[in-house]
């Protein structure tokens, strides 16, 4: 295979990516050294943002497994790539698990327990060991789930076993279940527990919610990138974008569905073991970031997918992509950051450890696109679309 | 400048044809031949057919009006109620409440738009219209079970009496009828 | 998704055939009779109310909401399905949806006027319900617009305005169609008013479908904000076990996989009845056992988090609430509930459960029941033990309780039967473009 100009560009893009994610990630290790709290909190922001089209490309994978339709074959390639990535981000979880959780977690502090009593009622949960236990076990389930979906594509896309198609189906159905009871319970674990006397039963489908539109978006971005190029400019058609596009603007109107409701549950309750999240969240100078994410995660998206002809345009789509991809970084640092009723602030490190992990994630994520065909070979004739699969 | 039709001129001729495949052929044939008023009969929604005659309709962009309006009358109305025209104190919530006035303004936005849609819809078709001369045509009966009908009306501006039936008769419709103004 | 062998002419005959026949099954008669006896009971319990107050509800202090709340839940959430087939699966290119729409939608018109009924014969003089509506008025008072009870008002009658333009105008194509083939005059006259003087032209079509879409656009986060309402009824109050903010995902969800049920209950004798094997196909049905299956595990989450929460909560009401659900005077009524709601559905991961008429049959059964129950779990258990030990009771339903919702029943099943009779229960219009060799409908 002769190296083609797209091939050379992803390239050149992957050791760029690498690079920056080493540079940024040494400055973050000087960050973490001179302030760790602030640095594990913008670290586990930046994790927590990456995880999102990780795991989000695996459920996303699951469900069109389920649900089939052109929209997923025209994407899968993508997001195999990016569920194969969960081993990635099970490493870089492990300095949170080493060094992170004193400076996270107040509930991981002995004398703190020892003067709250509700902090005692949930030290049954929320302690040490448990906590590292329970992390690893979502790694363990994520990381064999994309590993099953991996396997069993290449071993259909190699000898057309109907086989390895329906058994992926019949995992995709549980894995989908393991998935949302997982995600969520990590996300109580990783976020939530962060104000350990605040609680809200909807908090873990916000989180998978917007992991599924995190990954959407970048399956656009990156897609509008390669149908510029021959021959993925034949592959993905206006009506995939169409699809894709419609998808996107539902899990945008999902997200703030979810976010109201609990919004206006715990305003109207106004009771003084919830009201206190919001009040750190929309006063202290984090007000503007909140009404931010009103206009651009939700209002500006909406209005702009609402018009058919702006889903077809391949290039509006992906802006709007983008831009709703930068928002779910500032969502999650609307939720992380103001833990505790800390006031506004922006530290260097929530600039550079998005970037940092960002590198490292989009280098192995190329990694995981080149060398194999980008769309399965199998789907391609199915779909009568082209002779033979492109490779990068 | 036509005249203005008396009742019995002639309306125009109305051909019928078994599928959509032939209803298409006849249009592009009408079409070739300068007819540019046509209409099309079908007894369930085809996109060819109304993309052959060209139409588009403006539906959305009233529907969007038709919400927005709903939208600022749910929530003005709220707002006029509970901070102009009888403020009063419930339960500490501030007068101007609008997380709980969200409701009811996305329900109005949702009730004027699907309101539009339908009225607008019809108001837009001209029904309801009991009578049309099309229905005196016997065969027009199968319009809304399996038949497909032309229709080269009177008011297409390359209308000419013999040449329209001369014009449908060619494309071998399964019948073809002259349609009289009641 | 229809069987091989239609043409355009032969499903307008088979379709429109069950309307306009002159004989009708001894059957439809026997189901209209039950449903008419049922209505008989409604119309007792309606009128005793009336006369004497709702104080012959089983209600009490504490538990000031009862059957007449679990029903109109009940109810509500089944018409969800009718909008989730009709607008939802439409918008998602679900061709299977064409033979159930219709039949769905006429469910959910009805299944909105039962839930109707309850709220409106709550006020206790439903014939001042009307001041539940904003209007101007000598008193200068407006209704309470932070409260969910006046939300509910508007959202319930904004979803029976759409629900009921979306059925009527998925309707008028087929009006047209009995009025050009009924040969009894009053009958061409009747469907001849309701066609509207539908005459099938194509830029009418070309409107008509935009509207069409536009309604389905409409109605979809309609159909959300319906039930996301009814759940802030409970969820914006404090009361442990309603004040939880997962209450509208799982509500929603919880709608549609009662409303799911209930299609199912009522179009597998349909099919049978009419033999409408070839419209409503097995395929179908198993597409409607995923939904359950899919909308049952979301519920289950909703039943987890419930429980996971009363105890992460440490709030001592959240867990007395959840141990008193568990193994307090209702404990019956909620492992009922779990087992009809979350262990016996899943059953529906067994493909051979899926494609089995009768086992579909029994499971929609067990799934309605299982959503009352869950109802009747949320009203009463908050309720009859709130804050205060020494106001505490229990409830249970009157005879009175009973009969109006058993008489709802009945005026569901008669609006249906009569409907079944003189509407067409497909589409006929829809059908048609599922024929293969006309032209098929593009990506909407």
């Amino acid at each position: 295979m002769n190296p083609t100009p797209l091939s050379e560009n992803l390239g050149r893009i992957q050791r760029t990516a690498l690079m920056v994610g080493v540079v940024g990630s040494l400055a973050l290790l000087i960050g973490a050294f001179t302030s760790a709290d602030q640095f594990f909190s913008s670290y586990m922001t930046a994790f927590l943002f990456w995880l999102g089209p990780t795991l989000g490309s695996l459920a996303i994978v699951m469900l069109h497994n389920m649900t089939g339709g052109a929209w997923g074959f025209a994407i899968r390639r993508l997001l195999e790539a990016g569920m194969r990535n969960v081993p990635l981000m099970g490493l870089l979880f492990v300095p949170i698990l080493l060094f992170g959780i004193g400076h996270l977690y107040e509930w991981s502090h002995a004398d703190v327990v020892a003067a709250d009593a509700i902090l005692q009622h949930k030290a049954a949960y929320l302690n040490r060991p448990f906590f590292t236990i329970r992390a690893v076990a979502y790694f363990a389930a994520w990381a064999f789930l994309a590993f099953a979906m991996v396997r069993l594509q290449a071993r259909y896309d190699r000898h057309l076993e109907i086989g390895a198609l329906r058994q992926m189906k019949s995992i995709s159905g549980l894995g989908l279940v393991i998935y949302v009871l997982t995600m969520s319970f990590a996300a109580f674990d990783w976020g939530m527990s962060m104000e350990p006397h605040w609680f809200s039963t909807i908090y873990g489908l916000i989180f998978v919610v917007g992991q599924g539109l995190a990954t959407l978006c970048l399956a656009v971005v990156v897609a509008s990138r390669l149908a510029r190029h021959e021959p993925f400019s034949r592959w993905f058609e206006p009506r995939h974008f169409h699809d894709l596009g419609n998808l996107v603007m539902a899990f945008v109107m999902l997200w703030a569905y979810m976010s109201f409701s609990q919004f206006l549950i715990i305003w109207s309750g106004n009771l003084p073991e919830e009201a206190p999240w919001y009040l750190h969240r929309i006063g202290h100078g984090w007000q503007a970031l909140a009404l931010l994410l009103v206009a651009f995660h939700f209002a500006v998206p909406f209005l702009v997918l609402l018009n058919r002809p702006a889903k077809r345009k391949m290039g509006v789509l992906a802006v709007i992509c983008a831009g709703i991809f930068v928002m779910r970084y500032a969502e999650l640092f609307w939720l992380i950051a103001p833990a505790g009723g800390a006031p506004f602030h922006i530290s260097w490190m929530d600039v550079v450890a998005p970037i940092a992990l960002g590198g490292l994630w989009i280098s192995f994520f190329i990694r995981g696109l080149r060398g194999r065909p980008l769309v399965s070979l199998q789907d391609a004739k199915l779909l009568g679309k082209l002779e033979e699969a492109p490779i990068l | 400048m036509k005249r203005r039709p008396k009742s019995g001129d002639s309306f125009g001729f109305l051909a019928e044809f078994a599928g959509t495949e032939e209803l298409l052929e006849a249009i592009h044939a009408c079409k070739a031949a300068g007819h540019t008023r046509m209409e099309a009969y079908t007894p369930m929604p085809v996109h060819e057919v109304w993309d052959a005659l060209g139409h588009k309709s403006h539906l959305p962009k009233l529907v969007l009006g038709g919400g927005i309006t709903g939208g600022i009358l749910g929530f003005g109305m709220q707002y006029f109620a509970s901070v102009i025209h009888y403020p009063i104190n419930v339960g500490g919530r501030p007068l101007n409440s609008w997380p709980s006035f969200i409701i009811i303004t996305f329900e109005m936005t949702i009730l004027f738009a699907a309101l539009t849609a339908v009225f607008g819809m019809l108001l837009l078709n001209g029904l309801p219209r009991p009578h049309h001369p099309v229905f005196d045509v016997e065969e027009f009966e199968e319009a809304s079970q399996s038949r497909f009908f032309l229709l080269v009306p009177w008011y297409d501006p390359s209308f000419d009496h013999d040449k329209v039936p001369a014009l449908l008769e060619s494309l071998s419709p399964l019948s073809l009828n002259e349609v009289h103004h009641p | 998704m229809i069987a091989p062998g239609h043409s355009l002419g032969s499903v307008t005959d088979k379709i429109s055939s069950i309307v306009l026949r002159r004989t009708t099954p001894r059957g439809w008669f026997i189901g209209l009779g039950i449903g008419l006896l049922l209505v008989g009971v409604l119309l007792t319990a309606i009128a005793e109310l009336l006369f004497k107050g709702v104080g012959i509800w089983g209600l009490n202090n504490p538990v000031g909401w009862g059957f007449a709340i679990i029903n109109f839940v009940w109810w509500i959430g089944i018409g969800h399905a009718g909008t989730l087939i009709s607008a939802i699966l439409l918008l998602f290119r679900q061709e299977w949806r064409t033979s159930i729409n219709r039949f769905a939608e006429a469910m959910t018109i009805f299944a909105v006027m039962c839930a109707g009924l309850f709220p409106l014969l709550h006020v206790g003089r439903p014939w001042l319900a009307y001041w539940l509506l904003p209007y101007p008025n000598t008193m200068a008072l407006w209704p309470q617009f932070r409260s969910p009870l006046l939300w509910d008002v508007f959202a319930v009658s904004t979803y029976a305005t759409v629900s009921l333009l979306f059925w009527y105008i998925g309707l008028i194509p087929d009006f047209a169609t009995l009025r050009d083939r009924a040969k009894a005059k009053p009958f061409k006259v009747i469907y001849g008013m309701l066609a509207l003087g539908w005459r099938g032209a194509a830029r009418h079509w070309e409107r008509y479908e935009t509207a069409y879409l536009l309604l389905a656009g409409l109605a979809t986060p309609l159909v959300v904000s319906v039930h996301t309402v009814v759940s802030f009824d409970f969820a914006v109050g404090i009361i442990p076990g309603w004040h939880a903010t997962i209450m509208p995902p799982y509500f929603v969800a919880g709608a549609i996989y009662s409303g799911f049920a209930m299609v199912m209950t009522l179009a597998i004798p349909m099919r049978k009845a009419f033999g409408l094997e070839d419209f409503i196909t097995l395929r179908h049905l198993e597409n409607m056992a995923k939904v359950i299956l899919a909308t049952g595990l979301i519920v289950a989450y909703g039943y987890t988090m419930e429980a996971f929460f009363a105890w992460y909560s440490a709030n001592p009401f959240e867990s007395s609430m959840m141990s008193g659900r568990m193994f307090g005077h209702y404990a019956w009524a909620y492992w009922l509930l779990i087992a009809c709601n979350i262990v016996t559905p899943q059953l529906l991961w067994i493909k051979k459960v899926r494609t089995s008429v009768g086992a579909l049959f029994v499971l929609a059964l067990v799934v309605n029941i299982g959503m009352w129950l869950e109802r009747f779990v949320i009203v009463v258990t908050s309720l009859s033990n709130d804050f205060l030990p020494s106001a505490w009771d229990t409830y249970a339903g009157t005879r009175w309780d009973w009969m109006l919702y058993i008489g709802t029943i009945g005026l569901f099943l008669t609006l249906l039967f009569l409907f079944i009779r003189f509407l067409p229960m497909i589409s006929i219009f829809e059908m048609r473009t599922m024929v293969p060799g006309t032209s098929k409908k593009e990506d909407a």
